[in-house]
């Protein structure tokens, strides 16, 4: 292997070694910034969350998990209703809550 | 859907709104404060369970020829009878409603006074309608209430960016105003802040916000 290419061969092992674990929801109802500020408030205490995102044209809601965590669906599912919406879909993505907001931002 | 637009268009036609939502989620407290020459009110309250909130208000109401002023203290029960999540769209009904003592300029002591009410709303990231009615009823007075509000935002905006509405309030307080007040207002949400500012059609300035903790 060409020398040059090994430090970005172990870079991407790196990277795909400790891909961030996260949770995409879409959520039914959130059309205002003030009201869903619940679903950040709530999600954003649960053990497990590294970060947050609220897409509101979309309707995504992304939670990102610890390194060492486990996001708990149920737990999410339950957060949202308790802030006042429906969960339609919940999926488990392989991505950090930074891409999903570029990913999203990029869409649009 | 259908079902939804009817009971929101019969009830802007009957009756009218005072905040965009009157509680927070579960476990958040709520300050809310609309201020202007005739109608002053500070309201708090916390939200129990995702669709029940109580707390205190204070009201003080002055009639249009500055004549007449009533202060109200009460506890005030919300509950959000019925909530429609759509993938665009919120539509909710809310029972409001308020226990307490009233004072008057021309009255001696203190009467009780009741304030039940309904409200109604639609909401879309462009488009926001409500209406309420409420009565404020005390032995010999009555000064029932109603409001309709109407706006639109001026674009569509991310979670974390501020988006300016233009809102339309007309209100009426029977006994205290022979007037419809109409107020048109400018609403700023950056997250957790909302504030409403506007002049309406007495020259009186208004100015309301809604905080989340």
């Amino acid at each position: 292997m060409n020398k040059t290419l090994i430090p970005f061969a172990l870079l991407v092992a790196t990277t795909t070694g400790f891909a961030a674990e996260s949770v995409k929801a879409t959520v039914n109802g959130m059309v205002c910034a003030f009201c869903a500020q619940g679903i950040e408030k709530r999600l954003t205490k649960l053990d497990a969350t590294q970060a947050v995102f609220v897409d509101l044209k979309n309707k995504i809601v992304a939670v990102e998990a610890k390194p060492d965590k486990t996001l708990d669906h149920k737990a999410i599912t339950a957060e949202i209703t308790d802030a006042g919406y429906d969960v339609v879909k919940l999926e488990a993505v392989s991505m950090s809550v930074q891409e999903i907001r570029a990913q999203t931002k990029a869409a649009k | 859907m259908k079902r939804v637009a009817t009971v929101v268009a019969l009830a802007a036609l009957a009756l009218p709104s005072v905040f965009a939502a009157p509680m927070g989620f579960k476990d958040s407290w709520m300050a809310m404060g609309d201020f202007s020459p005739n109608w002053r009110e500070g309201f708090v309250n916390f939200a129990f369970t995702a669709r029940d909130a109580v707390g205190p208000s204070l009201l003080y109401m002055r009639s249009d020829d500055r004549l007449k002023t009533r202060d109200l203290a009460e506890v005030v029960y919300t509950r959000l009878l019925q909530r429609w999540n759509m993938p665009h769209a919120q539509a909710n009904v809310w029972f409001i409603g308020g226990i307490g003592a009233v004072r008057g300029n021309d009255f001696s002591g203190t009467r009780a006074m009741a304030t039940p009410g309904v409200q109604v709303d639609y909401e879309t990231t462009r488009v926001y309608f409500s209406a309420l009615a409420r009565l404020y009823r005390a032995d010999g007075i009555n000064h029932d209430f109603a409001s309709a509000r109407a706006g639109f935002s001026f674009y569509e905006a991310d979670y974390d960016e501020v988006q300016p509405w233009l809102i339309v309030e007309a209100r009426h307080m029977r006994g205290l105003s022979a007037d419809t007040e109409i107020t048109p207002m400018l609403r700023l949400i950056q997250n957790r802040y909302f504030v409403e500012l506007g002049v309406n059609n007495f020259k009186h300035v208004r100015a309301n916000f809604m905080y989340i903790f």
